[in-house]
């Protein structure tokens, strides 16, 4: 297994400060030494192996990453709260922002608090569904995450309000790495909304890094959006991964539109008959950004669906990578399982990897998958033009043309409204497009 | 008043003659029918109007009401009142009617100096539009073209004239696809846009169109030239005999072969 053993940061040492937080002989304790163990055997991963084969680590190995912050910084968050109306909590520098979170009245049935507060509810659920023998991320996080939320959504409940997360590295320490774990756990027929947003001042050249963990219970329903729009010099690499059981709905969207380098790992099990996951997801990127996305879902189980739309515009040099993995185990009769992948490329010089992949070990299913790249239309371009349209907002119009089904499918109208707005600033030229 | 005139036109797409020296004049208010059999240059003659890609121009030139059309960017000529009716109207998944509408209305108003219309008096005036060519408000809310039959494609394209108000209207083929009822439809939606101040230019292959919209001036194009002109006379003419006797006429004198 060939790994990046050029990493400049002293992962271990930080490691070493970070025992404090949690009591010897926990649960907590046992998975960050095992973790401590994994990652300075492995490392991270180099691009022999398989899911890295497009996505190269190695500049991220040569910074110097800082994982503390004297004082963290200031953020506008009223400019990136997607929603108004909303149990928020926000996390700046890698602490909870408690003036501009809104945890203080929560409905019966919720618990939303910062993970630091619940570690012995978390620690139940903490790397259940993630692996950490791989090298990676996962070691990496178990071993130096923490801050990020916790979320429990109590059986039978149904939250009115949208739950929301807001991450900033506001750029005032250079290089400064967050390592954040968010754990979901969604009871008995629960029903709740998260969104998460990743921003950044311009100049936030660090890391994010975050790992999250859902837990869906029997007839539990997650509408689950997230945003990345982090400054040009950022890395940011997540992970979420969620187990569901019979009967639960996971409906995850993933808009990636920031950052150096962008990675998703993003992982559905269907564990439980009628259980169904869609992934929308969508990259716009350009100039030197990359982009990854790596999904899988599998369908474990007799009578489970997953549907997967995943988008993604590329301008100047930019690069995207898009593997989608749905794996049909063998007794999964009845699956129902459709995935696409499809690309917009506006400029010459960008590149996009793409390998949707079906592996299918039961015979009763049914299962499609495409992967397109394709280009403006010129005859659609040419139509614009002549009903008075400039060539830039027209082009503009039909990258946002696009793109917009999987906006259509943000089943929040609020919300819909605002990514709507932020995706529009990232076209060609900025424009309205409602 | 001269609207359009188009003198010794040659044009070329991937090194081949197509247009081989149209000369053409177009007053206010005329409505002229251009008609020939395939690969005369019809459609080579709306995309050269209205500036498509991949046309070499070698000779001549096109004056739009004392401008140089053939310098203006294909916006360009939409905003100063050209305005070209598809023979094939795109389907643009993801754009709504109404915002292609509204865009192209205000990118005509702002060219005027006039201000932008508000969403209520916008509203107003597309209805009233709809009417003329009998189109429900729903297509309003569709993308544009997106699942529409023939007919609606084409009441589409009138609905967008209409709107837009152009001095010189070029439509091409905009007959071809429509069943009698669409055809009246449409036809109706044209005459009512007839007035003494706006030219339209009808390129078509089959003279059934022009029953509905009667033509003040008939040419015949055959192999990049005019071969033939009349009044609508010569449209029936045409459909009595077919195209075939065009190859032999003459060519038109003062022109080389």
């Amino acid at each position: 297994m060939k790994v990046l053993t050029d990493i400049h940061t002293d992962f271990a040492a930080v490691a070493a400060s970070r025992d404090v937080m949690v009591e010897e002989n926990s649960r907590w304790h046992t998975l960050r030494q095992q973790a401590k163990a994994q990652f300075e055997r492995n490392g991270l991963p180099g691009r022999k192996e398989e899911d890295w084969k497009y996505t190269s680590l190695w500049q991220l190995g040569q910074e110097q990453f800082k994982h503390q912050v004297s004082q963290p910084g200031h953020a506008d968050i009223y400019d990136l709260q997607l929603v108004e109306d909303a149990y928020r909590l926000v996390i700046v520098d890698g602490r909870v922002d408690f003036t501009a979170s809104l945890i203080d009245n929560l409905p019966a049935g919720l618990t939303v608090s910062p993970l630091s507060q619940a570690i012995e509810r978390a620690s139940e659920f903490l790397n259940q569904q993630i692996n950490i023998e791989k090298p990676g991320f996962n070691a990496l996080n178990t071993m130096l995450m923490n801050e990020g939320v916790f979320i429990e959504v109590a059986a039978n409940s149904q939250i009115d309000k949208p739950i929301e997360l807001i991450v900033v590295n506001t750029g005032r320490t250079e290089h400064y790495a967050m390592h954040l774990r968010n754990v979901i756990v969604m009871n008995e027929s629960s029903q709740a909304t998260f969104i998460e947003t990743y921003a950044g001042n311009d100049n936030a050249n660090g890391l994010t890094e975050v790992i999250t963990e859902i837990n869906l219970a029997e007839n539990a329903e997650l509408f689950h959006y997230k945003l990345q729009r982090e400054a040009l010099d950022h890395y940011h690499i997540a992970t979420i991964a969620a187990k569901q059981a019979t009967n639960s709905k996971w409906h995850n969207s993933n808009i990636s539109l920031g950052g150096k380098l962008a990675r998703n790992d993003i992982h559905s099990q269907l564990l439980g008959e009628q259980s169904h996951v869609t992934l929308n997801g969508l990259y716009l990127v350009t100039g030197e950004q990359h982009v990854d996305n790596h999904t899988r879902i599998d369908h474990a189980v007799p009578n489970t669906t997953s549907d997967e739309m995943y988008k993604g515009v590329l301008d100047q040099q930019s690069h995207a990578v898009f593997n989608g993995k749905v794996i049909v185990h063998k007794d999964a009769q009845k699956t129902d399982a459709n995935q696409s992948n499809r690309n917009l490329l506006l400029s010459r010089g960008c590149e996009i990897d793409t390998k949707p992949e079906m592996e299918i070990y039961a015979d009763d299913v049914k299962c499609g998958h495409g992967s397109a790249v394709g280009q403006i239309n010129e005859d659609q371009l040419f139509f614009l033009r002549a009903r008075g349209l400039d060539e830039i907002s027209a082009r503009s119009l039909l990258t946002f043309a696009f793109a917009v089904d999987v906006i259509e499918r943000i089943a929040n109208q609020e919300l819909k409204k605002s990514i709507t707005a932020v995706i529009e600033k990232r076209l060609p030229k900025g424009g309205n497009h409602e | 008043m001269k609207m359009l005139e188009i003198k010794n036109l040659h044009a070329k797409i991937d090194g081949k003659e197509i247009l081989r020296g149209i000369n053409l004049t177009v007053n206010a208010g005329e409505v002229h029918a251009i008609m020939g059999p395939n690969g005369a240059g019809k459609s080579t003659l709306s995309n050269v109007l209205t500036g498509r890609e991949g046309y070499e121009i070698t000779q001549g030139e096109v004056i739009y009401k004392g401008d140089n059309l053939l310098e203006l960017e294909p916006e360009e000529r939409a905003r100063r009142g050209v305005f070209l009716a598809f023979q094939y109207p795109v389907e643009i998944p993801g754009v709504s009617n109404i915002y292609l509408l509204k865009a192209a209305l205000n990118a005509v108003r702002k060219h005027q100096g006039l201000e932008e219309l508000d969403a209520i008096d916008f509203l107003t005036l597309v209805r009233s539009k709809m009417q003329l060519v009998k189109m429900d408000e729903q297509f309003l809310h569709r993308s544009v073209n997106e699942g529409f039959s023939g007919g609606e494609k084409k009441r589409n394209e009138i609905l967008q004239m209409a709107l837009l108000e152009p001095q010189l209207a070029i439509m091409d083929e905009t007959d071809s696809g429509l069943d009698i009822d669409a055809l009246r439809t449409v036809s109706e939606g044209v005459n009512a846009l007839r007035s003494p101040e706006r030219s339209f230019v009808m390129i078509t292959h089959y003279q059934r169109l022009l029953d509905y919209i009667v033509p003040d001036f008939v040419h015949v194009l055959s192999e990049g030239r005019i071969v033939k002109s009349g009044d609508k006379e010569l449209a029936k003419e045409l459909e009595k005999s077919g195209y075939s006797w065009v190859h032999d006429a003459p060519e038109p004198e003062g022109q080389p072969a």
